[in-house]
């Protein structure tokens, strides 16, 4: 199952007021100005609660969560994850 | 251009003599004021800038603050009258606890810690901290709320992103309420404030817009933390105070600046904030520094997000027709 439409929802919803600005699924948030730090904490809640998972402090790195394509992973994985344990 | 590790050496008399002319130019030329309020923290910025404004207009001319609260550490007033005893200026203590209790600025902090850490009460202390491994791995710049226990325990918890906001929004009406104790000196006698922001700390947005930010000078805004270090020194600050670990001063659980946003130590930070500025090439810089390209260029990258992150706090407002 893929997560990318309603990671894409929140965060064009949130950090860019319902415009796109042709946001592509490999964008980087941070290098492209869309999240700053802040906006970062507001999507790590926004996942821990839409997801009902717990993000880990180690995995607070942009390989997990900088882009619509490394969230979606990253929560594939922790669902799987969670599944399997 | 070149690059090395004392590229950040200056002329202290030089330098002392050119913003002290900044100074007398500002107060008596450009505002046409009759002398400059500062509020002394017992920090080593404050106290090399009010040495500087002594130097320029005459200690007459120069009311130095002391602004502390419940939770201030007790050493910063100590240290803030060692200053003003030295450099004999006028200075009056004002308390801020009542003000800041008008606001529930301690109460609404409460409630948030109290979220995470039930058991906290008035015997604990608290600060955010953000983690310092900035130089070995990509991570985000996501506060944590540390607390510690009258047995000295820490622990240590992730704020939601309403938390951190509320945290920090009731944290700076500490500087806010300051700056209008600071500005009911300097109008009731015809003068202006002064701030004592240096480079790092403008160029990162590491102050209160309204703030120690609401001043209506900056002689210092042009001195990275290291040039500050050795202004002290050549206006012989006292050693207390220039050996003091910087600190914002502002949580009750002591933090630096360091811990608090910089995460890196200042002779570092400075110099790769002027690398970064003057466009030294990665190479020269890793050579110089001894550091691996990758570490710089992550630095770099958290440079660029924090100044973007803060940039609204260096803007004045956009109007629709300049007058």
């Amino acid at each position: 199952m893929s997560y990318i439409n309603i990671v894409k929802e929140f965060i064009i919803e949130t950090f860019l007021f319902g415009d796109d600005r042709n946001l592509q699924n490999d964008t980087s948030f941070l290098n492209n100005g869309i999240i700053d730090s802040t906006g970062m904490l507001e999507l790590i809640t926004f996942l821990e609660e839409t997801f009902s998972i717990s993000i880990m402090d180690d995995e607070l790195i942009p390989k997990n969560l900088d882009s619509i394509n490394n969230v979606n992973a990253f929560i594939t994985k922790k669902l799987g994850n969670d599944t399997e344990t | 251009m070149d690059f090395n590790k004392d590229i950040l050496k200056i002329d202290c008399e030089k330098e002392s003599r050119r913003i002290e002319q900044f100074i007398r130019k500002q107060v008596f030329e450009n505002f046409r004021k009759k002398g400059i309020v500062i509020g002394i923290s017992g920090g080593i910025d404050s106290a090399v800038v009010a040495a500087l404004s002594v130097r320029a207009i005459g200690a007459d001319k120069v009311i130095g603050l002391i602004l502390p609260e419940k939770e201030s550490n007790p050493i910063s007033a100590q240290y803030a009258e060692l200053l003003i005893k030295k450099l004999a200026i006028y200075s009056e203590t004002v308390e801020i606890t009542p003000m800041l209790e008008s606001f529930n600025t301690y109460q609404k902090r409460e409630i948030i810690v109290k979220k995470y850490f039930p058991s906290f009460n008035s015997m604990w202390k608290f600060r955010l901290t953000m983690p310092q491994n900035l130089l070995e791995k990509d991570r985000f710049n996501i506060s944590s709320l540390e607390v510690q226990n009258p047995e000295g325990n820490i622990e240590s918890k992730r704020l939601s992103s309403k938390d951190y906001l509320g945290m920090v929004a009731a944290t700076d009406i500490k500087q806010r309420v300051r700056m209008i104790m600071l500005y009911y000196f300097a109008e009731k006698n015809n003068y202006i404030v002064t701030g004592t922001t240096n480079v790092p700390e403008t160029m990162q947005g590491f102050f209160v817009k309204h703030g120690d930010g609401g001043v209506d000078i900056e002689p210092i805004s042009h001195l990275y933390k290291t040039q500050v270090y050795q202004m002290a020194e050549f206006l012989q600050v006292p050693k207390e105070i220039i050996n003091r670990t910087p600190s914002p001063d502002t949580y009750s659980f002591v933090v630096s600046d360091k811990e608090l946003y910089f995460c890196l130590p200042y002779d570092i930070l400075d110099l790769l904030l002027y690398a970064k500025k003057n466009k030294i090439s990665i190479d020269k810089v890793g050579e110089a520094l001894n550091l691996e390209k990758e570490q710089i260029e992550r630095v770099f990258r958290d440079f660029d997000y924090k100044k973007q992150a803060t940039n609204h706090l260096r803007q004045l407002p956009p109007v629709l027709n300049i007058l």
